[in-house]
């Protein structure tokens, strides 16, 4: 089927190309030019969309023109009065409006923007609308208490009390802006009118009001979080539609940061509990999201005792979505009880969890079972979550396993390496060979760790090969990564040990009959320069390099005329080999710069330059 | 144009952020007169690797580099339709422009039936061009290009590139050279076919359903192979869900490097090296993941609702 849909066929035979009607040309406008003016102004009232929304852009310069009065005076009146019926162009304006003050003569002046942004709040596209309550919203943070009271106390009556349902949602959003602004009589009238909002027979209206009652809960005065924000917010969540009701919960958390723990048992023990048991998973989803915020500001230990309850009811659900959410809170969970109680009412929800046949739940379980560790301690995280992470490393989905890679150095430090290692190594080799090319390169990022703490003797048995091996890897990244790896892993175990087990294996790469891995040897050599002895690089690179330089294929020689300008900065470290810059390097790119291929010359040319202007400096 | 400029403008299009007006007209102009010296019949020396359509998926064609290597360090074939259908057509195209003006051994881009004024009007480019430079003028400088970029390559005198297939008025190479090719893609004729014609199993020619160019059968090719001395031809143009598919005992190849086609066929894509002893391996990659594709840029919310 899909195959299908995207076949395309032959257009019908039409010539030409489309005419966009008369071309308006803009790029004179910004130098004031009458002219191009006029061009803009007549653009707006073009037939073509595209013509007007570019004016629109240039707005600024026409405003910039006619001055701060006219602008006020003929422009905004203009735009009002001629408000285009085309969403995108609606959007476009809503936005310009709020940063237009400064056309309009600053701060003081700001109010007149608000006439046409009231009526763009009451459109009838949401993107619109939101963008214009947004736009005022920056206004008001520039506007004084007597402009706001003036002029946005009114403008916010006229949308609350709007016939149409559009202006009453876009009204719910400028409350919280005003509220601090205004005189305690106002903000009376104020809360008297949200409330009306969060009782209006629109659940959409009412979807507003429970989405904008966090911020004015962070707002009003302390008495008015149980006498106004309390009250309004439980009548929201006991709303019949679900989708009113998810929406009650960043209030619930704003309400919980504003209360003492007392209170907070007082007014809302009850409420929370039913959110949790909610038929509608959209709600338990939306609670089991912001479960830790929840928690933790409720600090009565007997409701975080419930609470924890709660978590692992929501690890049962029926959802899998809900069930993904609350594992995203695994970490703060851990703090809501004490140690045993954790490890002791943890360990079946996540054995459950661990074979969730939803992947996704899978996937963010992996992501953040690690951070238990901490709590589980050493002795706990061995016995109980080592053998969880085995079997999530082995999963069939690589997300799971990519996400479980990522996280082991939390694991490491909890636990030490050396056990994390023999119990994971074996998977870590297995994944090593992984089929998705990210998975292998995870597992790459994490063996100088490993390499680090196992100590020479054991990673030579254990990983040398496997880390060479990367190097002829099918994947391009990951051969790459394989050098930057062998580069970390000299700097963890010297010079010595790459001289003697990895240059070698580098340098056979250079007679492979694939230029692609050739090039490897290159690529290795080049990252590694910095991090060895002047000697290997006389002694050992070299000459492997003398057969490169004069490899059939150009982009061979142009990696090799690239590579030896780091080259030439590791010789130059010790005086024995300095002299080989002037008695190999500069003859051999010499001979590069008189190359048949146009960018062989092009790159020797550039590590000469740079060489010579290293030298002089 | 000065060469750091070029460099700066690679960098930038890496980044998937487009270049200004005035840079893509003067990067047209240099790529035309790249494109100018280039053959009917691009010869291209292996190895190189050769890549399938790409249509605008700008952050898959990240993920075919990351897999395949940077150009200019490997060699590339790509063998059309870089434009329409994905989210970022502009991007895509100058940025294999760009590096076709900066390494023009490194890289040889073939024309495919979606370089065309007329089907970029239908599906996607010229819409893209508009919204992202407020003008038509972007979307008229790469037409011109277009008419100027090679039609098939020859590898090492054994491989044909194509992006569609083979024509009945086409029996030797020679005959391709001598196709007036500066020109929008015809409705019918030598240069048509080669953009649009499929390979099927049947014998002989037949009626192609997208109403434009025709099918082909295992005697054509085998046919043309033979009359030509070439081992081998290779195409892009379908869909193949598992990135590559092999025909007529691999006489013939269909190489596809958009995963996840459209953002919704659930495709795998593939490149095909050939080494320098044409010894040839497929690379198998998937849509970039979510984390490698760059959030929208909040300076341009038009969102696809508007589309």
């Amino acid at each position: 089927m899909t195959e299908q849909m995207s076949i395309d066929s032959a257009p019908p035979v039409v010539g030409g190309e489309p005419s966009p009607g008369p071309h308006y040309d803009f790029e004179d406008a910004q130098s004031g030019d009458l002219g191009a003016l006029a061009a803009i102004a007549d653009a707006m009232k073009s037939d073509n969309l595209t013509d007007r929304l570019e004016s629109l852009k240039r707005l600024s310069v026409l405003a910039l023109a006619m001055g701060e009065e006219r602008t006020r005076e003929e422009l905004i009146p203009f735009l009002d009065e001629s408000i285009d019926d085309e969403d995108e162009l609606l959007l476009a304006l809503a936005e310009l409006l709020g940063d237009f003050t400064q056309y309009v003569g600053g701060p003081k002046y700001a109010y007149v923007l608000l006439r046409p942004l009231e009526n763009l709040a009451a459109a009838e596209e949401t993107v619109v609308r939101e963008k214009a309550v947004e736009s005022i919203n920056k206004l008001v943070a520039a506007m004084d208490q007597l402009h706001v009271e003036e002029y946005l106390i009114p403008c916010i009556a006229r949308l609350s009390t709007g016939e149409w349902f559009t202006s009453r949602s876009s009204a719910a959003g400028l409350y919280a802006a005003a509220y601090g602004k205004v005189t305690d009589a106002i903000q009376s009238k104020l809360r008297a009118g949200y409330e009306a909002l969060c009782k209006d027979d629109t659940p959409m209206i009412r979807r507003a009001a429970a989405s904008n009652l966090k911020d004015l809960v962070e707002k009003i005065e302390k008495d008015h979080v149980v006498t106004f924000a309390i009250p309004n917010f439980r009548h929201l969540s006991e709303d019949d539609q679900d989708s009113v009701r998810l929406l009650t919960v960043e209030p619930l958390v704003a309400i919980t940061k504003r209360l003492s723990t007392e209170e907070c048992k007082q007014y809302l023990g009850e409420s929370v509990h039913r959110m949790c048991v909610d038929k509608s998973w959209r709600v338990r989803y939306m609670v089991a999201e912001q479960f830790v915020a929840l928690a933790t500001n409720i600090k009565d230990a007997e409701l975080q005792e419930e609470l924890l309850n709660v978590a692992i009811s929501l690890m049962h659900d029926s959802e899998a979505e809900v069930r993904g959410a609350i594992c995203t809170q695994l970490d703060g969970l851990a703090d809501l009880a004490n140690t045993e109680a954790i490890i002791g009412r943890l360990q079946a929800p996540l054995q459950e969890l661990v074979d969730d046949p939803s992947q996704h739940v899978r996937a963010t379980l992996a992501k953040h079972i690690g951070s238990l560790c901490r709590v589980f301690g050493r002795e706990g995280t061995i016995e109980h979550l080592l053998p969880l992470l085995l079997r999530l490393l082995k999963d069939s989905f690589p997300e799971v396993r990519l996400n479980i890679i990522s996280k082991l150095d939390v694991v490491d430090n909890v636990v030490g390496i050396e056990s994390l290692s023999q119990s994971l190594l074996p998977a870590i080799v297995e994944l090593a060979e992984d089929k998705q090319w990210r998975v292998r390169l995870a597992i790459i990022e994490y063996v100088p760790l490993i390499a680090s703490q196992l100590g020479v003797q054991f990673f030579d048995e254990q990983l040398t090969t496997l880390c060479m091996s990367w190097l002829g890897d099918p994947v391009y990244s990951i051969r790459e990564a394989a050098t930057t790896n062998l580069k970390k892993l000299t700097e963890v175990f010297g010079v010595d040990w790459a001289r003697a087990t990895i240059i070698p294996k580098i340098l056979i790469m250079a007679t492979h009959p694939n230029y692609l891995y050739r090039m490897t040897t290159i690529f290795a050599i080049t990252t590694i320069a910095p991090s060895v002895t002047p000697e290997i690089v006389r002694d050992m690179i070299l000459p492997a390099l003398e057969g490169l330089v004069n490899d059939p294929i150009p982009n061979i020689r142009f990696n090799v005329a690239k590579c030896l300008q780091p080259l030439t900065e590791a010789l130059r470290k010790s005086s024995e080999t300095a002299s080989l810059e002037s008695s190999v390097i500069r003859p051999t790119l010499a001979r590069l710069e008189e190359d048949p291929d146009p960018d062989v010359r092009y790159f020797a040319h550039r590590s000469l330059t740079a060489i010579s202007n290293a030298a002089t400096a | 144009m000065v060469q750091s400029d070029l460099d700066r403008q690679i960098a930038q299009l890496r980044r998937c952020e487009i270049i200004t007006e005035s840079e893509v007209k003067e990067l047209c102009n240099k790529a035309r007169e790249i494109f100018i010296e280039e053959s009917n019949v691009q010869r291209v020396d292996a190895p190189v690797t050769i890549c399938g359509d790409i249509h605008g998926q700008f952050y898959d064609l990240q993920e075919l580099f990351t897999v395949g290597g940077e150009c200019p360090d490997t060699n590339y074939l790509f063998m059309g339709d870089f434009v329409d259908r994905g989210f970022y057509s502009v991007e895509t195209f100058l940025l294999l422009l760009a590096l076709k003006v900066r390494y023009p051994d490194r890289i040889s881009l073939l024309r495919g039936n979606h370089e065309s004024r007329q089907i970029t009007q239908v599906y996607g480019f010229y819409d893209e061009c508009m919204r992202k430079y407020g003008s038509a003028n972007v979307w008229r400088y790469c037409c011109d290009v277009f008419d100027y970029m090679s039609l098939v390559a020859i590898i090492d005198d054994r491989i044909l590139c194509v992006h569609g297939g083979l024509s009945p008025v086409v029996n030797t190479v020679d005959q391709i050279r001598t196709i007036d090719r500066k020109q929008e893609v015809p409705h019918e004729g030598a240069m048509c076919d080669l953009l649009w014609s499929d390979p099927e199993d049947i014998t002989g020619w037949g009626l192609s359903p997208r109403g434009a160019g025709y099918l082909f059968g295992s005697d054509v090719v085998q046919a043309f192979l033979h009359t030509n001395r070439l081992d081998l031809v290779a195409r892009a143009h379908q869909l193949v869900m598992e990135g590559y598919k092999h025909m007529f005992d691999k006489t013939c190849v269909t190489v596809w490097s958009a995963p996840n086609y459209c953002y919704r066929c659930g495709n795998v894509a593939a490149i095909l090296e050939f080494d320098e002893n044409l010894a040839s391996s497929f690379k198998i990659f998937e849509a970039a993941p979510q984390e490698a594709r760059g959030t929208p840029t909040a300076k341009r919310p038009a969102p696809d609702y508007f589309l």
